[in-house]
């Protein structure tokens, strides 16, 4: 059902119009440019609308409408709603404003006329008072912003659920800055009706979504079961990331017990998430950050991490950063000490974090990975270079691609630097392998990827 | 009395507060350990009580109106013979007739003094998102500025509540400290696991808070229990 929300076969627009600026005339240069169903505006003004013949009502249009998208005022939201319901429609994007989250009488009498109407005719609806969804590979989009404003990113995997429209549309255009693939975005507003046990289910099963991220300000009442048991599913096949806003406390209800002094709204969230095997994004910096790690690298079998580095002093930082995040660094095998000791000079510490020092090159890197990355008790190896020192040209990075198909091992990078730094950066986290500017960031990642993989049930060794 | 009909007792009498007499058997029909106990109307009637179930016994007075016992003077612990318990019937009497003036005193509880051990809190609620819920934390009169609890959504199974304890900063109290035996990690998870079960089952009660539990190496009973009904 939710499907024809993604990818309908046509859509009508209700309240397009040709003026420059307005809701209905962005929505509509969306879909002429991206999508490929057929198109009907619908607005009882115009004959035509950018080139199309424009229709009186959303009844008025000969063929079968899969998917209606209302931009009209609030008050007169109910009235086409009823039109699409006699039509048959069977999905409603309501992008609309003025219902509920006004907190006006009016806003909420809408909306509850809103609900019945749809409830009768079966309408699933998104919205009102969002900006929908954005959908890369079928081109349904009604983020009403224009090309010129929000970037749009290119196809890719990710998909994102989002609570805030505004947050949406930032994270779009950031990402399409950033050149990271989104697959579909929905923001919901209001959610009357398509909430996000609906969401996580249907992208659970889209074979192009591989990651969802959630912005969660809350669930709506009574559905924060069903939603950590929906979620468990859902997580089994992909990974959920979710940031949850509005940590900070419910403010001063005086309660009647311990327990309701202490449960606070973000720590029953907290219990949710964990319960329902998310992963959570602590920070904007981190959604990005468990996004590509999640993403692009297999899952840990266990929690045995190796670091190699050029750089004693953030070797350490990472050591710190890894213990931290529960991680201890296992000491280096007797049996691989000698065999590094083979073939690195002596001045080098093999001894982990592996120390290849100041005057490595790529070579020395690719002979230590070679001797790493087979090992059954190397689950995750952890890459410093500094691009500062003159013995890295690249090669390290050409190798490091093969490495991942070859050994399909857990692999980051850590690079921090200016324009070589940027530049090779750019072109591994191209070929899939993560690179983070900071030994914090790359450990809270990595965190994330072994969280995720005792979820999925993989580790063998805790 | 059964579960259903203490609680449509206490909400025909407009109380949303449970008697602690009241709460310790809904939560035992639960199969939660609480101590053995008894309600006293005279001085006399609470020295056979604390004859028969053993010494050392606790007196608390029993009011719909007094939310604080400790504070009114209504508790007096280590009570060792008839003779005191007869003395601390009467003080306690006249401390709450002082210090609480007009409350209404529906009798004194005798219950069996629990030894000392680990005190925990076990707590349970109905929120209006997720539905019951339960805590668990390092009990004791600092549990609301400490805020070390954790906290999960029902159902929950045994290895959920072993993980909840696990998950608290002082979790290393609950495996010994200084000499001390582990506690009984099961006990403990049987009893949070009766919370659930208790507010999955009574849709009347809006929270429960068991504090302190005390846990001992080989078995963990509730000293104070708390249920908060939800009146219409």
């Amino acid at each position: 059902m939710l499907d024809k929300f993604f990818n309908p076969q046509s859509v009508a627009i209700i309240g397009a119009t040709p003026r420059e600026g307005k809701v209905g005339r962005v929505i509509l240069e969306n879909f002429k440019k991206r999508y490929k169903g057929k198109i009907y505006p619908v607005n009882p003004k115009y004959e035509e609308v950018l080139g199309l013949k424009c229709y009186k009502s959303v009844k008025d249009i000969p063929d079968e409408v899969d998917l209606v998208i209302i931009v009209v005022p609030a008050p007169i939201v109910p009235k086409v709603l009823e039109d699409a319901g006699e039509k048959g429609v069977k999905v409603a994007i309501i992008i609309s404003g003025g219902f509920r989250e006004t907190g006006t009488e009016e806003g909420e009498k809408l909306e509850k006329q809103v609900i019945e109407i749809s409830k009768k005719y079966g309408i699933r609806v998104i919205g009102p008072n969002c900006l929908g969804i954005y959908d890369n590979w079928s081109g349904v989009d009604t983020f009403f912003l224009p090309d010129e404003k929000m970037m749009r990113p290119r196809k890719g995997y990710i998909s994102f659920i989002s609570q805030s429209g505004a947050f949406a549309s930032a994270l779009l255009d950031w990402m399409a800055l950033k050149g990271i693939g989104v697959s579909r975005a929905v923001s919901y507003g209001n959610k009357i009706d398509v909430d996000d046990i609906d969401l996580i289910e249907y992208f659970g099963e889209d074979d192009k979504t591989k990651l969802i991220i959630m912005y969660l300000e809350g669930l709506k009442p009574g559905r924060g079961r069903l939603f950590i048991e929906k979620a468990k599913k859902v997580v089994q096949q992909k990974p959920i990331i979710i940031y949850k806003a509005g940590k900070t406390a419910r403010g001063s209800v005086a309660a009647a017990s311990h327990t309701a002094a202490l449960a606070g709204n973000y720590e029953l969230y907290k219990a949710a998430i964990k319960q329902a095997g998310l992963i959570e994004a602590e920070s904007f910096d981190e959604i990005m950050d468990l996004s590509k790690i999640l993403l692009s690298q297999p899952l840990m079998k266990g929690d045995r991490v190796y670091v190699v580095t050029d750089a004693g002093g953030v070797g350490v930082m990472l050591t710190d950063a890894l213990t931290m995040q529960g991680f201890t660094l296992p000491r280096t095998p007797d049996d691989l000490k000698k065999e590094l000791r083979e073939i690195l000079p002596p001045h080098c510490i093999v001894e982990n974090p592996i120390d290849l020092t100041g005057d490595a090159d790529d070579k020395r890197y690719i002979d230590v990975l070679e001797k790493l990355l087979p090992r059954d008790d190397v689950d995750a190896v952890v890459v410093v270079a500094l691009p500062q020192i003159p013995g890295l040209k690249g090669e390290l990075f050409d190798y490091m691609v093969e490495a991942k198909t070859k050994y399909s091992k857990p692999m980051i990078v850590i690079m921090i630097g200016s324009h070589e730094a940027e530049k090779y950066g750019k072109f591994l986290e191209e070929k899939g392998i993560p690179v983070f500017e900071s030994p914090e960031r790359a450990a809270r990642a990595l965190k994330a990827l072994y969280a995720y993989s005792l979820i999925r049930g993989v580790v063998s060794r805790k | 009395m059964n579960v259903k009909t203490i609680i449509e007792n206490a909400i025909k009498e407009g109380r949303r507060k449970l008697l602690e007499h009241e709460a310790f058997e809904v939560i035992r029909a639960y199969g939660i350990p609480a101590p053995e106990t008894g309600l006293a109307k005279t001085p006399e009637e609470a020295a056979e009580l604390a004859d028969k179930i053993g010494y050392p016994v606790v007196l608390k007075i029993v009011s719909p109106d007094i939310s604080h016992k400790s504070d009114v003077g209504g508790v007096i612990l280590n009570v060792n013979s008839k003779e005191e318990a007869v003395e601390a019937f009467n003080k306690i009497q006249e401390n709450v007739k002082t210090k609480a003036p007009g409350a209404r005193i529906v009798g004194i509880l005798v219950q069996k003094m629990a030894p000392k051990g680990l005190e925990v809190i076990i707590g349970g609620l109905r929120d209006n998102i997720f539905g019951p819920v339960v805590m668990f934390g390092i009990g004791g009169i600092f549990v609301e500025v400490l805020r070390d609890v954790s906290f999960r959504i029902a159902p929950l199974s045994e290895e959920d509540a072993i993980e909840m304890m696990k998950e608290i900063k002082a979790s290393k109290l609950l495996e010994g400290y200084r000499g001390q035996p582990p506690v009984d990690k099961k006990s403990l998870a049987k009893i949070i696991l009766g919370v659930a079960r208790l507010l999955e089952a009574n849709p009347e009660i809006e929270s429960i808070d068991l504090n302190p539990v005390m846990a001992y190496p080989d078995k963990a009973i509730v000293v104070d229990a708390r249920v908060i009904l939800r009146l219409k």
